[in-house]
């Protein structure tokens, strides 16, 4: 054995082709094999006395439905409405939405197949078609990573949180919006504080009134003006949505101070960038409204989850 | 057979050729680097800016000194199964790089980074305990 390996060039094959299995199932496990930890359909939690689910409401919902007054960038019924502009900007197309709701169970997200795990993906449209979404946009894709905190509709998915000072979004039963930041707070304690959906991307954008982001601030070490997604609250149950087109000729795309302005021009008190590049994308009524880039080519990327509003 | 037997066919050549090969590996390294920043959407990596470090130092830089101050032992037998193992260890480290480079520019990560790491290590450290054993054994060269 000892002399079959000390032959020139013999070592070199055979761990040049162990290495190459190594990085084969690195990159699968990474970037393409599925793994389902948990079923969203399993588990269900009530989230107390703001929200309700009754035969009732569900009578009422459809009513509200059927009565909604539908144009290409506009909905409106009696517990939600949304209008949707078209903004051109810093060489970029900007889609923003102002969506006002009742009631803040219309504000809900839901996981891709509805199932939490690791590369478990569907576009944000057909998630959007599979829960009769409004309204929708890709949220924080937190099935590409190990960590940061999930959880959504009242269930904790993740609770590890991520390194360094990353901020996490948390929607409170309520409908408020706050950002926090995960190394000084367990997800434990803000589930008990309330907290309905937690996304963890960031970073924040503003808070308390202020852009907390200056022309240095990017997501990791980009520095480039990119494709973006972003929430913001202006008040109870009123938020603004932005998603910019970027990364081509007819749009560059927004650097994260150029998406904080904009969110606190619009009144905006809090306000959180969620998944970009690839990832953004705005769904309404049934059509995509933006151009997401799918790699290199106009076109929809998989993603984890969406943000939605619908009943 | 040992690792201090005497080979009677001299790996000098060899160091010399290996030298060279890890230099043209430290410049593909950093041509790797430039290529994938291309369609990084100006995100960078350390990881994958740094990698060419461990041909060039671990490789090139290593070889050149063993050459300079412990020539004699690429004439121990055990100096072809030296070099198998610290260059699967810096062939290990540089792709761990590489893969951390691709995974951080990418925004994800991987639980089995940490082993290419670990056994990146355990060769450059195996390999270190042979070499150490062939320079402390330089009298038997002379035999």
């Amino acid at each position: 054995m000892k002399k079959f390996l000390s032959k020139s060039y013999r070592w070199a094959a055979i761990y040049s082709i162990i290495l190459t299995g190594a990085v084969t199932f690195t990159m699968l496990d990474t970037f393409v094999l599925p793994k389902s930890i948990a079923n969203t359909s399993a588990v269900s939690v009530s989230s107390g006395s703001t929200v309700t689910s009754s035969s009732k409401e569900t009578s009422t919902k459809t009513a509200s439905q059927s009565e909604a007054v539908v144009t290409d960038k506009s909905y409106q019924d009696e517990n939600i409405k949304i209008s949707i502009e078209t903004v051109r900007k810093y060489d970029s197309n900007i889609y923003i939405a102002d969506i006002q709701v009742s009631n803040p169970s219309y504000l809900k997200t839901a996981l891709a197949n509805n199932t939490y795990g690791r590369n478990i993906t569907a576009t944000t449209s057909d998630m959007a078609k599979d829960n009769k979404a409004i309204f929708a946009i890709n949220g924080d894709f937190y099935g590409f990573r190990d960590g940061g905190y999930v959880l959504r509709n009242g269930v904790e998915y993740r609770e590890t949180a991520r390194s360094g000072n990353s901020d996490a979004l948390v929607i409170d039963k309520s409908g408020n919006l706050s950002v926090v930041q995960e190394g000084e707070v367990s997800l434990d304690s803000l589930s008990a504080k309330g907290a309905w959906q937690v996304l963890s991307f960031g970073p924040g954008l503003v808070v308390d009134g202020k852009i907390v982001v200056d022309s240095s601030s990017e997501v990791g070490q980009s520095m480039s003006s990119n494709p973006r997604t972003a929430i913001g609250q202006i008040s109870e149950r009123h938020y603004i949505v932005i998603v910019s087109d970027g990364r081509t000729s007819e749009s560059a795309g927004l650097s994260l101070l150029q998406l904080a302005q904009e969110l606190k021009e619009r009144g905006c008190t809090v306000a959180y960038n969620l998944d970009g590049g690839g990832s953004s994308t705005m769904y309404f009524n049934g059509e995509v409204i933006n151009n997401p880039i799918s790699g290199k080519s106009i076109g929809e990327r998989k993603v984890s989850d969406i943000v939605y509003i619908g009943y | 057979m040992s690792i201090l037997d005497i080979n009677k066919r001299n790996n000098e050549k060899q160091l010399r050729k290996t030298i060279w090969v890890y230099l043209i590996l430290s410049v593909v390294a950093i041509v790797v680097d430039k290529v994938y920043g291309i369609f990084g959407h100006g995100v960078d990596s350390a990881a994958m800016t740094w990698m060419f470090l461990y041909p060039l130092l671990g490789g090139a830089l290593f070889y050149f000194i063993i050459q300079r101050i412990i020539p004699y032992i690429a004439k121990f037998a055990g100096c072809r199964v030296f070099l198998n193992v610290h260059n699967s260890g810096i062939a290990t480290l540089t792709l761990a790089s590489l893969l951390k480079g691709i995974f951080e520019i990418a925004g994800t990560n991987s639980p089995y980074l940490v082993y290419y790491y670990i056994t990146g290590g355990v060769f450059i450290a195996a390999g270190l305990i042979i070499m150490l054993i062939m320079a402390l054994n330089q009298d038997r060269v002379h035999l």
